[in-house]
């Protein structure tokens, strides 16, 4: 009788729970916006008060993302796209952990003069590819075709793949004081130019619901 | 009265089997937890039993002169065929059970009339192909209509939560009114019952099925058809639920397994899917010629030994 009354108030509330969701969602992928943009202004400025800002935002869509969790297994949305919506919420999270060991290792090791402008170039890349994946995703909720958007995001990825290579290459000629300097700089390189591919897996997924709900 | 216990006994078997082809998908994708899809079912089997049962009593009386003693075994001999191709894992329909039996009965008699089985044979072949044709052209159909309306994410998620309900509903309701004549259709043929008395204790015992024992077919069923998405398998349910109704105003009661598996099938054609293999196939088929032949030669068993 309980689930009766729940299920009428469901349908008669125009789908409230998954209003809140997609709602949660979209701030969760402005949030990663917001503090992919501002990590290009901090690599640009060599500004560290700016990185950390980047930090504290990824905290922030931490929260959201639980949000987000809470509310799909508080009964929004069928529970067949539960799961794939919380994998998606779950790479987008993904995205902003690698965004903060980005910046982790920025503080740490600091980026040589040479790497500059290939970094900025993946930075600013990387913010175009989730402006895209927001994109991607308003349309995904309109039920409209994704196949362009998500042919967007390959490109944007394929030019990060490209710029990787010659970022690569100018890394092997940094000077290296130690071991640890080398590693974290490696790996700070490394988590940078893997971001796009973790957004790439995102609107692969939401090219999934999308077709699930066909 | 006790040789309505039997009638009684296929009508629970066949509540605890079929109401996993009504809501199985809906209970194991979580749209509907497993206690209100069987209060719904037995609400809607009860209603299609009372507004509508009464159609397809008729036909089991005609096959034969049915005594009461004949109706008992019938029922029982029926009733032990459907638990058994259970226990075997074999999909078996009531209907070519009941037929089986009465079919059985009518050898000692001598009384079948054989122009009538023929119609309700016709019946059961055209009983998948129907629900194969209905379950590929609502797909194609309501698929379009839906991607050209119902496009939002959050919408079409309503959607599917509240057809799934509905066609769950619809189908029990189908149901309820076209097999309620498997259960108790031998005792109208008998004198014992009016077809409308028969509707009420046949709908009541599904209902009891439904209730009591249907958890564990409803698990093994819907997660057989799991792999369907949300509207394949509401597209599955709807179009069993039209093709049971359907036989229901012919006045033949039909299989509401073998309704649901043809629906899958023409799903499956819609997507080029493999949604039923050749094993399973194979075992439908087996199931086609076990059921009757099974339940006719225990009747004759039974009725042999009552006399």
């Amino acid at each position: 009788m309980h689930e009766g009354i729940m299920f009428l108030e469901k349908i008669l509330s125009h789908g409230k729970k998954e209003r809140q969701v997609t709602e949660d969602i979209r701030e969760h992928i402005k949030l990663l916006c917001t503090a992919c943009e501002v990590f290009v202004t901090a690599l640009e400025k060599q500004d560290r008060n700016l990185m950390m800002d980047v930090i504290e935002l990824e905290r922030e869509g931490d929260a959201v993302r639980r949000k987000v969790i809470s509310h799909i297994y508080e009964g929004a949305f069928l529970p067949y796209l539960r799961p794939d919506l919380c994998k998606f919420v779950e790479l987008v999270d993904e995205v902003f952990g690698l965004l903060k060991d980005t910046v982790s290792y920025y503080l740490e090791a600091g980026l040589p003069a040479k790497l500059k402008d290939d970094s900025i170039r993946v930075a600013l890349l990387n913010q175009r590819m989730c402006e895209m994946l927001l994109i991607t995703f308003e349309a995904m909720l309109r039920g409209e075709d994704l196949r362009e958007k998500i042919l967007a995001i390959r490109i944007y990825e394929k030019k990060i793949d490209d710029i990787k290579f010659n970022l690569m290459s100018d890394a092997y000629q940094v000077p290296i004081e130690n071991f640890w300097k080398g590693k974290v700089l490696s790996d700070l390189l490394s988590s940078l130019t893997s971001i796009s591919d973790m957004i790439e897996d995102a609107s692969d997924h939401l090219q999934i619901i999308h077709l699930g709900t066909r | 009265m006790w040789r309505l216990l039997s009638g009684v006994f296929l009508g629970w078997s066949l509540g605890a089997n079929d109401s996993a082809n009504v809501f199985g998908t809906g209970v194991t994708t979580g749209i509907v937890r497993y206690r209100t899809a069987i209060v719904l079912t037995a609400i809607f089997v009860i209603l299609g039993a009372l507004l509508e049962g009464p159609k397809c009593m008729k036909i089991v009386g005609e096959l034969s002169h049915i005594l009461p003693n004949d109706a008992f075994s019938c029922a029982l001999a029926a009733a032990i065929t459907m638990t058994l191709m259970t226990y075997l894992a074999i999909p078996a329909s009531a209907s070519q059970a009941i037929i089986g039996a009465v079919i059985g009965a009518s050898i000692l008699s001598g009384s079948a009339d054989f122009t009538k089985l023929y119609k309700i044979v016709a019946c059961w072949v055209i009983t998948p192909i129907g629900a194969l044709v209905a379950g590929y052209t609502i797909h194609r159909v309501l698929g379009y209509v839906l991607d050209k309306t119902v496009v939002s994410l959050t919408r079409r998620s309503l959607f599917y939560s509240a057809g799934i309900i509905a066609t769950g509903c619809y189908s029990a309701y189908s149901l309820g009114a076209n097999n309620v004549a498997n259960v108790t259709g031998v005792y109208v043929g008998s004198g014992m019952l009016t077809p409308e008395t028969a509707a009420i204790v046949g709908g009541l015992s599904i209902a009891g099925g439904v209730l009591t024992y249907s958890k564990k077919v409803m698990m093994t069923v819907g997660k057989g058809i799991v792999p369907l998405d949300p509207f394949s398998a509401l597209v599955a349910v709807l179009a069993e639920g039209i093709v049971l109704h359907l036989f229901t105003q012919i006045g033949v009661p039909v299989s509401s397994s073998q309704a649901i598996v043809g629906a899958v099938v023409g799903i499956g054609l819609v997507g080029d899917i493999q949604t039923v293999s050749g094993r399973m196939l194979a075992k439908i088929g087996l199931g086609w010629v076990l059921t009757p032949v099974l339940a006719g030669v225990m009747t004759l068993g039974f009725t042999t030994l009552l006399t």
